[in-house]
């Protein structure tokens, strides 16, 4: 057994890896966007492809996974030889609870409690296993509290929206306030940061999402919880956490402790970040242990050192974390039960494909991005992580609320009027890192009809109010036009009579791309709505004959 | 309207004289106008049969343009020295340019490079697209072309609108992006293209991208057209012809769609240029409404053949 004691600066080069981690998270996030001429980079998600919960998740499900997920094993290597070495170095959720952790040590420095393990983190364990009854039914819903998932979602549907319309709306102000009450103009500093930040930081110009603060808050929330415990999140709810603690019940890297040395002081147990042992030091759970190494840096007398050990080996002493069998077969069939409720829903049932389904009611507004899969394929792969909204070059592209139930929280869909569909585009497809959308080539993504456009002519300008108008055929982007216009010869009010040019949507051509909805003068109410009626994905829901 | 200068109309009158005198031809090289001063309008046109490959397509681009302003007496005409000029092309739509939805790029990249030899401080080069400018620039080829040449480049910003008194017939007061105002000339360079509503999209219709609320002009769009061209006061137009987009315009997206003629025209008149421009389409001047409204408002004459027109020949 060759002991390695104490790694010099061990706990200095985590958090340097910590930060170095969440830094480069920040800067694949940032630079998922839409730049004159530019595509985001290749590995935009790249946290995706490393976490292994997204490939269990997606292989429960899908069976089958793009061959890009396959890098989380990895992780899972370096887990089984080394335990939650993922937690503690490079997860940037993990990351950003240990900054926060951090800052709540420096605003209450004798405020905190000594914590130690408690069986209440076994509850992660059986988060996990109901959520992966539920993979195994075909849900995406572990994968709603992945932390990389979580974050990124955060990140793109919350936080960089709210500092967006934060920057907007102040420069704005200083803009228009048009001061100078020094030797500069306020305006003249704000001005080309507001221009740069549009530049290099923003995707899309007032980008916003629906549903965010529902987001902000489930993010605000957990990282509030670290007051209350440090790392609440990474020791009791983490589902990623949970999986990657199973996979270390015995790893070759554990903490040996001397007890001849040991003066059962607590400094180990007091810093330690994943409440892996308790108070006097002993009973190491090394599915618990994040490898932060604060107990060797705290130690004293030296009495404690992670070493080698052959799976086999008795020593050092691991301590199992005590999960009860009953209790996780419980969990599954809890988890099982909440699928039944979440799909009992005539909607929700609807997703199946093809016609064997039970109640085949639509949710018309659920317009699914270009190569998204037929529904139930759908709901099995898209881990909602949000990177398609994230590139979405016109901003349409938004999170689901109920739209697809409660099964499909937070996954995309199209909103027309916030954004159409771009059609020399294919982004998300892209970079969909599970293959959700399809990574479609741009010539057979113009051709994926994502639902097709109806006139209202109840209060369309040329149908309800005699004038020309013709914006949504103007803008039409199918090279035959898939709006047309008919002379038709109208009386006015006097009696008189006057051409209009009144406008028809042809639906053998109509893809469904919403830019007619975006640009209707009738904002909030257009003359024209995009449904998902006709989308290439669901033969179920085709209900017009081609004509040719 | 133009006001015409004195000198502007001496020459002017001298021109029709000698045009008149000299007995000349439309058609014909105008030599006589050529000696008695400025044109009003000029057209370069490839005598050439067929349609020119890909290398040819650009040298011609080039050569068309520089007669065209050398017709109208040249870059400095309009340029002073320290000028900043705003060269507005239409890049409304994301497209490659051989589907004639945006200006040929090298018409464009030529007129910033005739600027800059004639002085200009600065060349900008933007439009207010329908699509989003980070695509529609680099779709169309203009923003690699000009950046090139040393142009600027601007994606305009719609949150900098500023309500100005366009005080027309529709439009009183308007969203206008400053900047495209402020400039001390606008080239403004559209491409010949279809349009379902207005028929024809050409010199008139491009001053839709110096503002913005631009979708109620829709129901009445030769009178909003035609006063935000008084607005703009038109110094010089040039319109491109390369490529001419003859259906489903204005997006077009069909290589069937488009037409290679091979011609530049440019000059003082937004209407005449207009006028010509629908009849590269094949459509009489006088049914498109921004062009009988144009000349309604006196932006200009609808009948260009009796302005002081050269046209030029290009082999």
């Amino acid at each position: 057994m060759s002991g390695e004691s104490r790694v010099p600066g061990g706990q200095r080069l985590r958090g340097a890896v910590q930060a170095a981690s969440l830094i480069l998270f920040l800067w694949l996030l940032v630079t998922a966007r839409q730049s004159p001429g530019a595509k985001p980079p290749s590995f935009s998600g790249f946290f995706f492809w490393i976490d292994p919960l997204i490939l269990v998740a997606t292989f429960l499900a899908a069976h089958a996974a793009p061959l890009l997920l396959f890098s989380a094993f990895a992780t899972i290597f370096v887990t089984l030889v080394a335990g939650r070495v993922f937690c503690g170095w490079i997860c940037p959720f993990g990351a950003l609870h240990s900054a926060v952790g951090w800052a709540c040590d420096r605003i209450w420095p004798k405020g905190r409690k000594r914590e130690h393990w408690s069986g209440w983190q076994r509850a992660k364990y059986y988060v996990l296993a109901g959520f992966l009854a539920m993979s195994v039914l075909g849900s995406h819903w572990v994968t709603v509290f992945d932390p990389i998932v979580l974050l990124y979602r955060s990140a793109t549907t919350a936080l960089l929206p709210g500092l967006q319309w934060a920057v907007e709306e102040s420069s704005t102000a200083v803009f228009n306030w048009d001061a100078k009450p020094g030797p500069l103009k306020p305006s003249a500093v704000t001005e080309p940061c507001r221009k740069f930040l549009r530049e290099h930081l923003f995707a899309v110009d007032s980008q916003s999402f629906i549903g965010s603060g529902f987001v902000l808050v489930v993010f605000v929330g957990l990282l509030a919880a670290n007051a209350f415990r440090r790392r609440w999140w990474c020791r009791y709810a983490c589902p990623t956490g949970a999986l990657l603690g199973l996979l270390s019940i015995r790893p070759l890297l554990r903490r040996a402790l001397a007890e001849s040395k040991c003066t059962k002081c607590d400094l180990c147990s007091g810093n330690c970040h994943g409440n892996a042992a308790d108070g006097d030091g002993s009973g190491w759970r090394a599915s618990e242990c994040f490898v932060c190494l604060n107990c060797t840096s705290a130690c004293r007398r030296n009495s404690l050192a992670f070493e080698w050990a052959l799976p086999w080996r008795r020593e050092p002493v691991v301590t199992s974390v005590g999960l009860s069998r009953r209790a996780m077969i419980m969990s599954a069939v809890g988890g099982v039960c909440a699928l039944w409720f979440f799909r009992s829903s005539p909607r929700a049932s609807s997703k199946r494909l093809g016609y064997q389904s039970r109640g085949l009611v639509f949710e018309p507004s659920l317009i699914r991005p270009p190569g998204a899969r037929a529904e139930r394929e759908f709901i099995q792969r898209c881990i909602a992580c949000g990177l398609c909204m994230k590139v979405c070059p016109t901003g349409g592209l938004q999170p689901c609320v109920f739209e697809a139930g409660l099964e499909g929280l937070w996954t995309p869909r199209l909103v027309p009027q916030l954004g159409h569909c771009a059609y020399e585009c294919n982004l998300c497809g892209q970079v969909c890192p599970t293959e959700a959308i399809a990574p479609l080539k741009l010539e057979e993504k113009k051709k994926f009809r994502l639902g097709l456009a109806a006139f209202d002519t109840t209060h369309c300008i040329p149908h309800a109010y005699g004038r020309d108008c013709m914006v949504c055929e103007e803008c039409c982007p199918v090279p035959e036009k898939a709006i047309y216009f008919i002379e038709t010869r109208i009386a006015t009010r006097g009696g008189e009579q006057r051409t209009v040019k009144l406008p028809h949507v042809d639906a053998d051509l109509c893809i469904g791309c919403g830019v007619c909805e975006n640009v209707c003068p009738l904002r909030g109410n257009p003359g024209i709505r995009v449904t998902n009626a006709n989308e290439s994905r669901n033969p179920a829901n085709q209900p017009i004959l081609p004509e040719r | 309207m133009q006001r015409l200068s004195r000198r502007e109309f001496l020459a002017h009158s001298a021109a029709a004289a000698g045009a008149f005198a000299f007995g000349v031809q439309p058609g014909s090289q105008l030599k006589a106008a050529e000696a008695s001063g400025p044109a009003d309008m000029a057209i370069a046109r490839w005598q050439g049969t067929g349609t020119p490959d890909e290398k040819q397509f650009k040298e011609l681009s080039i050569k068309l343009t520089e007669r065209a302003i050398d017709a109208l007496g040249g870059m400095k005409r309009f340029v002073g020295r320290g000028a900043v000029v705003w060269i507005k092309p239409n890049i409304a739509f994301e497209r490659k340019p051989e589907f004639a939805a945006t200006t040929n790029p090298d018409v464009v990249a030529t007129l910033v490079r005739l600027c800059l030899d004639a002085g200009a401080k600065t060349v900008r080069v933007g439009d207010n697209p329908v699509h989003d400018a980070r695509r529609t620039y680099p779709a169309s080829g203009i923003a690699e072309a000009v950046e090139k040449l040393g142009a600027e480049v601007v994606y305009l910003d719609r949150a900098r609108t500023r309500e100005m008194k366009v005080d027309g017939e529709r439009l009183k007061m308007h969203p206008v992006f400053p900047e495209m105002v402020e400039c001390d000339l606008m080239i403004n360079v559209p491409i010949v293209k279809h349009h379902g509503l207005a028929r024809a999209t050409m010199c008139m219709k491009n001053y839709m991208g110096v503002v913005e609320n631009r979708r109620v002009f829709h129901q009445d769009i030769a009178t909003c057209v035609a006063d935000i061209t008084r607005f703009m006061k038109p110094r010089i137009c040039v319109l491109d012809a390369t490529r001419v987009l003859l259906r489903n315009g204005p997006t077009g997206g069909k290589i069937e769609d488009v037409d290679v003629q091979m011609q530049v025209a440019a000059g003082i008149d937004p209407v005449a240029l207009d006028a010509w421009g629908a009849e590269r389409l094949g459509v009489k001047p006088n049914e498109i409404g921004t062009i009988t409204k144009g000349q309604e408002f006196g932006l200009g004459k609808m009948d260009y053949r009796t302005l002081s027109l050269r046209e030029v020949a290009v082999v």
